[in-house]
């Protein structure tokens, strides 16, 4: 992680610019040889910054302005009050119950569409050989019986699209609400 | 890798595995444990990101609200902190776009008056912590006066401790370019402290 950008920075060719990439990425005040999990820079990289430092006036007072200023950055602190704490856990707890809610009614959704659609497929074997049998009885001819079941089976979709269409219209009378004003 | 630090390394790998299988029964004890124990750094992270201490409040509680939403989505196999700091850099920036949607991540607003307490960290002598109280504000508005990428570098590196693979996660950056800002953020905020001593 430590040497792959630096030495393929355009502004690493200039060695100025280079070891106060260095300082500043590095801070001069993370861990270094004895956390070597957190070092940021080979120690090739390190060497080379002492060595340069050594012999630059100009860099070596870039790396007493960052300590100072990275001093300063780390002893400013903001604290989350204890209200926000408290009311973000509530919130949070809310939310979750919610989800658990809406996880919960998903379940029942689910196994409502699957005992419904088993029933369906149960149902309509049953339906088309009720019908053909009633068919028959009735000397009726196969389109009749046919569209007869069509009839039969496609007139709960039909009254169910028709309230939910007429209950649609209704709550957009009422601004949402089944809530009649009493005074009308 | 020594063994200390394997030790380390192994250690916060059993964390995230823990954490990551808490979110996913959406545990909300887990989560309260984690609210508390990331406050002061998210909270930081936020006031810093955004400017203003009430916005920053909001988006706290919004950060830990998609963390409960999308906890599933958290493998275990990144650093816990690195996943939040993502997601509530995310909710900064949906809030930017939201805001002025023709800038896609632009500076805050600079309000340096909605900003939390800044308070000092050690107040041996009162002298002392008047100066410091004069170095915070100083900085603390300095850091408003920088690039919001250069100051989110600045935070997440010096005060978050964030390893530099750490930062370019959150933010989605390259290496050279966290580097880079955190030199170009750090040489602006001293020029600008370096201005206000003037």
């Amino acid at each position: 992680m430590s040497t792959d950008s630096l030495n393929s920075d355009p502004m690493s060719s200039d060695p100025h610019e280079r070891a106060r990439m260095l300082i500043a990425s590095a801070g001069l005040e993370r861990p270094g040889p004895e956390d070597p999990s957190k070092a940021e820079h080979s120690p090739v990289e390190q060497s080379w910054l002492v060595v340069h430092l050594e012999s630059c006036t100009t860099c070596r007072e870039f790396a007493d302005n960052s300590r100072v200023t990275i001093r300063l950055l780390r002893g400013i602190q903001i604290t989350a009050g204890e209200r926000l704490v408290s009311a973000t856990q509530m919130r949070v707890r809310q939310r979750a119950e919610e989800l658990q809610r809406q996880q919960e009614r998903l379940w029942v959704v689910c196994a409502c569409c699957a005992a419904v659609t088993l029933s369906t497929v149960v149902s309509t074997a049953l339906l088309w050989r009720g019908f053909a049998w009633i068919g028959q009885q009735a000397r009726l001819s196969t389109p009749v019986w046919e569209g007869g079941f069509l009839v039969f089976y496609l007139m709960p979709a039909v009254f169910t699209g028709i309230f939910l269409l007429a209950r649609g219209a209704f709550l957009a009378d009422h601004n949402g609400s089944y809530q009649v004003d009493p005074r009308v | 890798m020594n063994a200390t630090a394997c030790y380390f390394v192994s250690a916060m790998a059993d964390e995230n595995t823990e954490i990551a299988r808490g979110l996913q029964r959406r545990d909300p004890d887990l989560l309260d444990h984690l609210i508390e124990k990331y406050q002061h750094r998210l909270l930081r992270y936020l006031v810093y990101l955004t400017g203003c201490g009430e916005l920053a409040e909001d988006l706290f509680q919004e950060t830990w609200v998609r963390v409960l939403e999308r906890g599933r989505q958290y493998d275990g196999r990144h650093d816990f902190s690195t996943w939040l700091f993502a997601i509530a850099r995310n909710l900064v920036i949906d809030h930017l776009r939201r805001k002025r949607p023709e800038t896609p991540y632009s500076l805050a607003d600079g309000d340096d008056s909605a900003l939390l307490d800044i308070t000092a960290t050690g107040q041996p002598s009162a002298f002392d912590a008047t100066v410091q109280r004069e170095q915070n504000e100083q900085i603390s508005a300095g850091m408003q006066h920088i690039p919001a990428g250069y100051r989110e570098a600045l935070v997440l590196r010096f005060q978050e401790g964030m390893s530099l693979g750490e930062i370019a996660n959150v933010t989605g950056a390259p290496l050279g370019t966290v580097k880079s800002r955190i030199y170009r953020g750090l040489s602006a905020l001293e020029a600008w402290l370096r201005g206000a001593q003037l």
